[in-house]
């Protein structure tokens, strides 16, 4: 394998890695304020898409003006799901919440199969498709484009959640419910916010990975990896879920370069189980230790 | 008792009166068909036209002229996500609950293929399933549809090596029935004028992302490229070897996957992407019955665009009509069978003459086509494949 081939292969990991990154990172958000594992998140994710699309599809707008519709779609999502299940259940066990979250991913694929038929459609890219020519080496813009663009939402969450207040009683309620409330934060706020917030970051990675995987009633499936990644990098620690994600994009490019073809689809499986081997609190997520 | 006599003398009434057992799916009035099909999954665009919009338009055109033999043919469609599991079930249901006469176009090589015992064991005609692999070759209650892989490998290899003087070969393909019947004739067809495949690839069925495939297929240094893909995949690979910047290899697609749908998903990267066509062109085509599509479609569903589709459902409609008419007012699967055997030279104005033989194959041609400005373009005749 030539260098300049390796260092395509690595870009392009590092771009679907992104991808995964951001999806772990919404997963993070809505547990560490909820303790609540969103297995609807992929599909929250595919229906913002769909919506932004759906306008697309009618009136040929910018695509940042898509993009907008799209996260203003998952923000309404998130909100209505928070308020009108997700609260219901705050004295449910984590375990029935997950459930409910699981049967809502079924429900909300199935609707964008009503709603959208189960076909893929070509979505419009920020990026051009032709490669950027570096000497040897050739990068796809839209691989670049996808790392930077997830780079600068990344640190914008980082931004969030050190310098403003509501960031701060998010952390808060991660950490001390009680003590959050003892001090004044509303944890139902807190609660609402993280939903939304998760499914906007869901809706940009949504629209950002649309044109390289095609829009479908599938696409929604990109969360499984997005929660290995999370476990990958330490569940509940976002820079964690970052690493994850980048780690998981690239291995999972790299490893079918060496081994036969098919292994793709088993690499994260593996590299989540040798991490769990290795490190049970993932890479930078700390053990829980209970004294008996 | 008064009416104790009655009942045995009305059932004595109603069974003289009705006909020697009538085939099932056959009354007076009615022929019902059906098929299984994806409505959901990889090809659920592909499923959709090639029934509810390429079958049905058909039989709605020959409804509307009076059916057959004065019996109007009624459809029903059920979604197996191209999963054979799934596949079995429904085609259970159509024979066993719905009580259909012939199961029609049923799509894919994995759902056909697990569903061709059953069907042959309830006697049950399995009518142009649209797929590729051989496994439905010479089989009494199957008339095979789309132009089989052996065939299809044998045109492009010879035209390819042939005409176009290649010489290095490669292939990705899906790691199914479809793409393995595929290579086996790549490789077959490939050895006869001493050649081999350099490398292959697999994709695994439903997958999208191909560049790892596609970096090591680059590596091998091709002169073609052969896609045996669906079109998601098919324009995953298209759009991964132009991100690479790969230009000098020639994307050749098997006639399953030489559609529209793979064009427009593709955008751009389709350009100059060259490929086996089973079927005249859906849009340009001056053919005969190629225009009586279109106006068909303009009549019955003028919102739907036509392409190849619904084109190969439509031609199975009036294939069915033809070889029912043929049948005769007694209208038996038996007969049925018969009746297509029998059809020497059929003239339908989108294929070239048809005659089906023993081997009850219903399309053996295809052209060659290539992509220019975001259309095929047609570069030969007819090719042959005997």
């Amino acid at each position: 394998m030539t260098i300049a081939a390796l260092v395509h292969v690595v870009v392009s990991g590092l771009a679907t890695g992104s991808i995964y990154a951001l999806v772990a990172l919404s997963l993070v958000i809505v547990y560490n304020a909820t303790r609540t594992l969103n297995f609807a998140q992929g599909e929250m994710l595919m229906v913002s898409t769909f919506a932004g699309f759906t306008v697309y599809a009618h009136v040929k707008l910018p695509l940042v003006v898509v993009m907008l519709i799209a996260v203003a779609a998952a923000a309404l999502l998130g909100w209505v799901i928070e308020r009108v299940i997700i609260r219901h259940a705050i004295g449910a066990t984590h375990f029935d919440v997950l459930i409910i979250t699981l049967g809502l991913s079924l429900v909300l694929r199935s609707a964008a199969g009503l709603a959208w038929t189960h076909d893929e459609f070509p979505f419009p890219s920020f990026f051009g498709t032709r490669p950027i020519v570096l000497g040897p080496v050739r990068v796809a813009p839209v691989s670049l484009g996808i790392i930077g663009a997830s780079l600068a939402l990344m640190l914008g969450l980082w931004a969030l959640f050190t310098r403003t207040r509501l960031g701060r009683a998010m952390r808060a309620v991660a950490q001390n419910q009680r003590a959050a409330r003892l001090v004044g934060i509303s944890v139902e706020r807190v609660y609402a916010a993280s939903w939304i917030l998760a499914s906007v970051v869901g809706a940009i990675a949504g629209v950002l990975i649309a044109p390289v995987v095609f829009l479908s009633s599938q696409m929604g499936l990109v969360a499984i990896n997005g929660f290995i990644a999370a476990v990958l990098g330490g569940f509940g620690s976002m820079p964690g879920a970052v690493v994850g994600g980048m780690l998981l994009g690239v291995i999972e490019n790299l490893a079918p370069l060496y081994l036969p073809s098919s292994i793709k689809h088993s690499v994260p499986f593996l590299a989540l189980i040798a991490i769990l081997l290795i490190r049970p609190g993932g890479m930078l997520g700390r053990v829980a230790r209970r004294k008996v | 008792m008064r009416s104790g006599w009655l009942l045995p003398l009305l059932a004595l009434v109603v069974m003289v009166a009705a006909p020697a057992r009538a085939e099932q799916g056959v009354t007076d009035t009615e022929i019902l068909l059906g098929g299984s099909n994806s409505f959901s999954g990889p090809l659920a665009f592909t499923g959709e036209q090639i029934t509810k919009f390429g079958v049905d338009l058909g039989f709605k055109a020959v409804n509307d002229g009076g059916g057959i033999h004065g019996r109007k043919v009624r459809t029903i469609w059920y979604d197996d996500g191209y999963k054979p599991q799934d596949a079995v079930a429904n085609t259970r249901k159509l024979v066993e609950q719905d009580q259909v006469f012939a199961v029609i176009i049923p799509q894919g090589a994995p759902p056909v293929v697990a569903t061709l015992e059953y069907l042959e064991q309830n006697r049950v005609p399995l009518l142009f399933p649209y797929q590729s692999s051989t496994v439905t070759r010479g089989r009494h209650w199957v008339f095979q549809g789309m132009t089989m892989s052996d065939r299809s490998s044998r045109m492009m290899i010879d035209y390819l090596v042939g005409r176009r003087k290649y010489r290095k070969f490669a292939a990705l393909y899906q790691d199914d029935e479809y793409g393995k019947s595929f290579l086996t004739a790549f490789e077959k067809d490939l050895a006869r004028h001493g050649l081999r495949l350099l490398a292959v690839e697999s994709v695994k069925r439903g997958v999208t992302d191909v560049s790892a495939q596609i970096a090591k297929l680059h590596t091998a240094k091709p002169e073609v490229t052969f896609l045996v893909l669906v079109p998601g995949p098919g324009a995953q690979a298209l759009r991964e070897r132009q991100k690479i910047g790969w230009t000098d290899t020639l994307m050749v697609s098997t006639g399953p996957l030489t559609d529209e749908r793979y064009l427009s998903l593709a955008g751009d990267a389709a350009e100059g992407v060259e490929g086996l066509s089973l079927w005249p062109d859906p849009l340009t085509s001056d053919l005969p019955g190629v225009r009586r599509y279109r106006e068909h479609m303009q009549n019955y569903f003028p919102r739907n665009e036509p392409n190849r589709y619904s084109l190969a459902g439509y031609f199975a409609a009036m294939l069915f009509a033809e070889g029912a008419t043929r049948a005769g007012a007694r209208l038996t699967r038996e007969s049925l069978i018969a009746a297509l055997q029998s059809v020497k030279r059929w003239e339908s104005g989108i294929l070239p003459p048809l005659t089906i033989g023993p081997d009850h194959e219903t399309q053996k041609q295809a052209v060659w086509v290539r992509v220019e400005r975001g259309r095929f373009k047609q570069l030969t005749d007819w090719l042959k494949s005997e």
